[in-house]
């Protein structure tokens, strides 16, 4: 009779119940909190079930922040896998070893930056008078002032462009690397047959990558969702609710204005269901 | 005589005992950890961090400042002291003292504030500030009304008398911008907050006749509010660039770099308008109070006790301590010695020679004059943060034209106030 090992239990359990307790309890903390009125200022607090829920829908910040949020999550995958894509190949194409070694080592210095520190370097380079991201405009139209932090229609574009050269940069490295991975064969069987360059990436390298890249795609979905530091500094919301995201109007509510952290929660939860629907569906979907 | 011995040796034990005791008594620390604090970025509170040793021989531990931007410092030790309770000293302003008081955030100053530091020297009207419901709260570290600070050689290349109505600033301040040379007529707040745009737009509203509540009524939602709110808007429209979504730093970093040709701020913004070390505008700037009947600002920053990291009345003293010494006679004189003219707040300091001497009798006499036309333009209540902050984001969507309806936002504020008087 075979004896089954016991060590994948002994190492798994433990791991697995400190995992689930370090996700469930803050969840359900959560959970049981926007069943609440809790407010900061207040010690009391009685159920109030779904009402938070309930206001939600009628709150017109709060709909604006879904529509940000979808908008900036929109924005920021897709312009990150087209700068991932477009420069990882372009160094694959164009530059020799040595080469494509001094961008990779220079297209990972921005994600190494703290988010903060990223965000007031470029708050700075956007300043409509002083910022360096604003002097063309100034020396193109001889002094004209265009502020686009404070300007609803390029707000969000602005700070988008920022989380794009952190995680576009360093996501264009990865395509690179997996470029290099790739066999040459088929590479050079499009080539024998006279494929052109864009040809070859778009019909033999990049379906190659499919894997790799839908996981860079997912990866950069959860990290856009967690961009509330990056919104925070630059903009705090503004101007008006231009750039107001979900986790930043749930701030706003639990801690800036007015300390509603059952309100507040009830966001998160909302939060919480929605990704988990919308990234399984995504999942199966790319899975089928 | 044995009795006489014994007498003399159980006297002479008692005075031993009395003298050792008395030592150790003088010598016991106040402090047994070091005092944390949440502040804002202040001058005054950077240069306190030099004289750590000097705290840490009075009372027998040093201290930790950590610093937030005002906005960010609202929000943490909003968030702090109604939780955890990590800060033995939080930095209180006039708008949110009534919220920390209220709420058992906060315990009352003078019952831990040491007598020799003489609290009364304090400028009257910053005793006001700290003053809710009767008891002192905090001890202030900045403090005042406005001032209206503006160029005299733009004025006067202008052809334009220094307004002294606020008709007459609405008419000058577009004369005034020249987009070209790099001056706009004003620097307003753009920025969301209670203690941001909201703040700047409060002396309009009032200016006008607005009030906020009538008993437990709201009455902001009238005209004054409409026409404070149209000629904020139109003042912004020669505002200088980056003050649309910006605060205090920007409208007076733009003043100070010489982009702006009025400005009506906080006072301290007088005293960085005269130093070289934070001014390109020296010796080009006048003083006078706001136009008419534009009301100042009166405000006042300053520490407090918390109660959630001060669990005994030994941590409380301690915090106490340290409020007492940071804002005492001696760190007030070390601060008009560092030029810092925004960190004083002592009337012994102020009515000094010393002060007369470094900031000349134009800017005493404004400051005399501003002092009788400031006034608490917000509404003095726990909930007031909640209701200014709202407003604020509001006002700031109609600067930036996110929105454009003025009547459409005072009824969504109004609404708003309807249900935070409900919760009462």
């Amino acid at each position: 009779m075979r004896r089954r090992s016991s060590l994948p239990v002994t190492f798994l359990v433990p791991t697995l119940a400190i995992l689930l307790v370090l996700s469930m309890v803050p969840t359900l903390y959560a959970i049981v909190i926007a069943l609440q009125n809790r407010e900061l200022s207040a010690p009391g607090y009685s159920w109030v079930w779904f009402s938070n829920f309930a206001d939600l829908f009628s709150d017109r910040r709060f709909l604006n922040a879904v529509w940000v949020s979808v908008k900036w999550e929109i924005v920021t995958v897709v312009a990150t896998m087209v700068v991932a894509i477009g420069l990882g190949v372009l160094m694959f194409e164009v530059a020799g070893p040595r080469l494509r070694n001094f961008y990779c080592l220079l297209f990972i210095i921005p994600v190494l930056l703290p988010r903060v520190s990223a965000a007031f370097v470029w708050k700075f380079a956007y300043h409509p008078l002083y910022g360096i991201a604003t002097y063309p405009y100034r020396l193109i139209t001889g002094g004209l002032i265009f502020d686009p932090l404070s300007k609803p229609g390029s707000a969000l574009f602005a700070v988008a462009s920022v989380d794009v050269w952190q995680w576009g940069l360093f996501f264009a490295v990865i395509v690179l690397k997996l470029l290099e991975t790739l066999p040459p064969q088929p590479i050079e069987a499009a080539r024998l047959d006279h494929a052109k360059r864009w040809q070859i990436h778009a019909y033999v390298t990049l379906p190659m990558l499919k894997a790799p890249l839908i996981s860079l795609m997912f990866v950069k979905m959860i990290e856009s969702l967690r961009s509330f530091d990056l919104i925070y500094v630059m903009t705090r919301g503004g101007p008006g609710v231009a750039t107001e995201t979900l986790d930043m109007y749930a701030f706003s509510q639990g801690f800036i204005e007015s300390g509603k952290v059952s309100y507040a929660s009830a966001m998160a939860v909302l939060m919480m269901i929605a990704t988990v629907i919308t990234f399984t569906m995504l999942w199966k979907r790319v899975q089928a | 005589m044995k009795s006489y011995r014994l007498a003399a040796s159980l006297g002479a034990a008692f005075v031993l005992t009395a003298s050792v005791s008395t030592a150790a008594l003088a010598q016991a620390p106040v402090c047994s950890a070091p005092v944390k604090v949440l502040a804002q970025p202040r001058d005054g509170l950077t240069l306190l961090e030099d004289s750590k040793d000097e705290f840490k021989k009075l009372s027998g531990a040093s201290f930790q400042i950590d610093y937030l931007n005002e906005n960010d410092r609202r929000a943490k030790s909003r968030a702090d002291a109604s939780t955890v309770g990590n800060y033995n000293v939080y930095y209180v302003d006039e708008a949110n003292v009534a919220l920390f008081a209220s709420s058992g955030w906060i315990v009352p100053l003078a019952d831990y504030y040491p007598a020799d530091y003489d609290y009364a020297d304090f400028d009257p009207g910053r005793q006001k500030v700290a003053t809710y419901d009767g008891k002192v709260w905090f001890a202030p570290l900045t403090g005042g009304g406005d001032l209206m600070v503006y160029r005299k050689d733009v004025l006067e290349a202008a052809g334009i008398q220094p307004p002294k109505t606020l008709d007459e600033l609405i008419a000058d301040v577009p004369k005034l911008t020249n987009a070209d040379k790099g001056i706009y007529g004003i620097a307003l707040r753009g920025a969301r907050g209670s203690g941001a745009n909201v703040w700047r737009w409060m002396p309009f509203f009032k200016a006008y006749g607005g009030k906020w509540f009538d008993g437990d009524k709201p009455a902001f939602n009238s005209d004054a509010a409409v026409k404070a709110t149209e000629t904020y808007l139109k003042l912004f429209k020669d505002s200088a660039p980056g003050t649309q979504t910006g605060s205090w730093d920007e409208s007076t970093g733009a003043f100070l770099s010489g982009q702006v040709a009025i400005l009506v701020e906080s006072t301290p913004l007088s005293g960085m308008a005269v130093d070289p070390k934070t001014s390109q505008v020296v010796g080009k700037v006048g003083f006078l109070p706001p136009p008419s009947p534009l009301p100042g600002g009166g405000y006042g920053h300053g520490l407090a006790i918390g109660t959630k990291a001060n669990a005994d009345d030994a941590a409380k003293k301690c915090a106490g301590l340290f409020i007492a010494w940071a804002t005492s006679k001696e760190n007030e004189k070390r601060r008009l010695d560092a030029h810092q003219f925004g960190e004083l707040n002592r009337t012994s300091v102020l009515s000094s020679k010393e002060f007369a001497d470094i900031y000349g009798a134009d800017l005493g006499q404004a400051l005399a004059e501003t002092g009788k036309v400031t006034a608490v333009n917000f509404w003095q209540d726990p909930r007031w943060p909640d209701l200014g902050d709202r407003w604020g984001i509001i006002l700031e969507e109609l600067v930036t034209g996110t929105r454009t309806d003025i009547k459409g936002g005072l009824n969504e504020l109004e609404a708003y106030a309807n249900e935070l008087v409900k919760k009462k």
